[in-house]
């Protein structure tokens, strides 16, 4: 009585595990099934075989999405039959997310991204053990042979999106919902407030960071209260802005994005965007492949090869002042030229230029 | 910086944040409070949290109609509620793992049911705030207190109720019965196994309400793994509650009130590194926890599968 009762528990906690590993495991990666078809070894076809693992979801309308979007627009300009796209989600830890990297290499995939800076050791111990696979990860510098380093420089968005929050604010308090004071955010905030300052030194950009990538309500309650306290214009990296941005457009204040447009989330709140080109960076991936360089490079997403875009919501151009607009566009012509460089905090800086 | 106004609202504006932080872990910690009384350790909360609060605002984008998107919620919860207790009470599997199976099936299934069915991240009006006459127009009170959703207050009305039933009633007498004395209770005439999935299925549905508060009260959109981490303090809170409906306000409110005061303090610039302020909350929660007097006291048969006749 007692012994089948437990044997029936297990049985049920097995299927709850495997139920689970149906939920959590590959939903959208259709790239799995022909893996298989393939037996693992694809060399034999001219089929570029590319995988992904990402920290949250392809959907997340930031980070993850937008280096998605750029694979899938990849995959649509050279043709099905010659991309072939996997993508794991959800993994946050470099544990599993090692284990899901070392799988796809095993299995002949020709590119690994790894799309987060957390990822950048494992990488490392991955990479050495197959050497004929291209393996990339970022925001990061540091390479090896068959490892690229991507870096968006996300400062020289944020720099154009600063001037116009300095140009558009009423109240002269501009809040930044971060997520993490690391990489990415730092750059991001470093170059926005130097964009405010630039055209408008007497606002005020107070930063503050929810301590967490992915808390959704955490960045909702945090752009509350910066509202409360006076911003009018807010903006915010990572895929848990998404809960900033509903907040504000409850209030009817404006944000500005990045990673990607999130316009399409809240149409009458999202001013403009500075968006990745992902396509671009993907491409030059296949290309560098196909001509035997394997890795070793860091590539930056910048304005001057239109790796980074500044978009701007049509539907708002409107509210935006005409100075405003020719003083960004001429900034970003500087930008792209290389005649105005944005500064960095001194730390990241320093590792930039280590290489 | 120094301006009056901001002086002023500083406090009330600390005070109303942390009062609507601390709903969702007010409803699903009281529900786990009856769960833990009743000698059972149910881990999933978080788990049941993201389903509920897929649920509710998925029928409530559907629908319009968000008491609707409440139901579905709570009937989510009392159903993974349900499931616990046959995995943990009819098979008497080892609660903590069956626990994070629960929470691994809601982080599963509200991603998947998420992109079956929603496949965007979209948002919803949500619930209004709901200001009280005459209570609401108190000066500060009355914005701290009286002007939330409607949710918020039956979180707060929860917690005397929750105390009148579980020290007034046969019901909370039983509760307390099989939590300590499974033998005793048994020997009474009280089924234990029934007490126990009662309360698993309550504490499911006010999980779900958690979840549902976060979606339609507080974010007014979904994405994964959106509770990010809420279920699991409120677990903490119950330990930190002593099991009581007062010491899990206390411990809600204290917590809530630090995160509030430590987001209001980056707000405005004063200077302190972030890592401090962001771990502020858990902090003070921790020597509040350390400091208070008091032996600790725990549900004597909590987490111990009862097995009528092994013992006595």
């Amino acid at each position: 009585m007692k012994k089948w009762k437990k044997v029936i528990g297990v049985l049920v906690l097995m299927f709850m595990m495997a139920l689970v590993a149906a939920c959590g495991g590959n939903p959208s990666g259709q790239g799995q099934k022909e893996g298989q078809k393939d037996g693992g070894q694809a060399q034999q076809s001219q089929k570029v075989r590319i995988a992904m693992v990402v920290a949250s979801t392809v959907d997340d309308m930031a980070w993850s999405q937008s280096m998605y979007e750029g694979l899938k627009a990849v995959q649509k300009k050279m043709g099905e039959d010659k991309v072939e796209i996997a993508v794991s989600e959800r993994l946050g830890d470099a544990v599993n997310a090692g284990a899901a990297i070392r799988q796809y290499a095993s299995q002949g995939y020709d590119i690994v991204i790894a799309h987060g800076a957390q990822y950048q050791s494992v990488l490392r111990e991955i990479a050495a053990d197959f050497p004929k696979t291209t393996f990339a990860y970022g925001t990061g510098f540091q390479t090896a042979p068959n490892i690229f380093a991507y870096d968006p420089q996300a400062q020289e968005g944020a720099y154009l999106l600063g001037m116009l929050a300095g140009y558009m604010t009423k109240t002269g308090i501009i809040g930044v919902v971060g997520p993490v004071e690391a990489g990415d955010a730092i750059k991001y905030n470093y170059g926005f407030e130097q964009g405010v300052k630039a055209v408008n030194p007497k606002a005020q950009v107070r930063i503050a960071y929810t301590g967490s990538f992915g808390d959704i309500v955490g960045a909702g309650e945090l752009a509350k209260v910066h509202m409360d306290a006076g911003a009018d214009i807010l903006t915010g990296s990572s895929q848990q802005s998404v809960g900033a941005i509903k907040a504000v457009a409850e209030r009817g204040k404006y944000w500005l994005s990045t990673d990607m447009d999130q316009s399409s989330l809240a149409p009458d709140t999202v001013l403009a965007a500075q968006a990745y080109n992902w396509e671009k960076v993907v491409t030059k991936m296949i290309e560098l492949r196909k001509q035997g360089v394997l890795g070793g490079e860091h590539l930056t997403l910048s304005f001057s090869d239109g790796t980074l875009e500044l978009k701007f919501n049509s539907k708002l151009a409107d509210k935006i002042p005409q100075e405003a607009k020719n003083a960004v566009e001429k900034v970003k012509q500087q930008i792209a030229s290389g005649e105005l460089k944005i500064e960095l905090p001194k730390e990241q800086g320093q590792k930039q230029q280590q290489k | 910086m120094g301006d009056a106004v901001i002086s002023q609202g500083l406090l009330v504006g600390i005070m109303a944040t942390g009062i609507r932080l601390a709903t969702p872990f007010l409803l699903a910690a009281i529900g786990e409070m009856f769960v833990q009384r009743s000698g059972v350790f149910n881990l999933g909360v978080e788990g049941i949290m993201l389903l509920g609060a897929f649920m509710a605002f998925f029928v409530t984008l559907q629908t319009g109609n968000y008491y609707l998107g409440i139901l579905v919620s709570l009937a989510v919860g009392a159903l993974l509620g349900a499931l616990m207790g046959v995995v943990s009470i009819t098979f008497k599997a080892e609660q903590g793992i069956s626990g994070i199976g629960l929470y691994m099936i809601g982080w599963g299934l509200s991603g998947l049911l998420f992109r079956l069915y929603l496949g965007f991240i979209t948002t919803i009006e949500g619930l209004r705030p709901l200001k009280i006459p005459i209570l609401g127009d108190i000066p500060y009170i009355g914005a701290i207190l009286f002007q939330h959703n409607w949710l918020v207050y039956l979180a707060y009305i929860l917690v005397p109720v929750s105390w009148i039933v579980l020290y007034k009633t046969p019901w909370g007498l039983k509760v307390r019965a099989v939590g300590t004395t499974p033998e005793a209770a048994d020997t009474l005439g009280i089924s234990v196994d029934s007490i126990r999935y009662q309360c698993l299925i309550l504490g499911g549905m006010l999980a779900g309400l958690a979840g549902a508060f976060l979606t339609v009260g507080q974010a007014n959109m979904f994405a994964d793994n959106i509770t990010a981490g809420r279920g699991f303090i409120a677990v903490a809170l119950v330990y930190f509650g002593r099991w009581s409906p007062l010491g899990i306000l206390a411990g809600s409110l204290l917590f809530s009130i630090a995160s509030s005061f430590q987001l209001w303090v980056q707000v405005l610039g004063i200077k302190v590194p972030y890592e401090m302020a962001v771990i502020l909350p858990y902090v003070i929660t921790i020597i509040a926890l350390a400091v208070s007097f008091g032996r600790v006291w725990a549900p004597a048969a909590l987490g111990k599968p009862y097995e009528r006749g092994t013992r006595g």
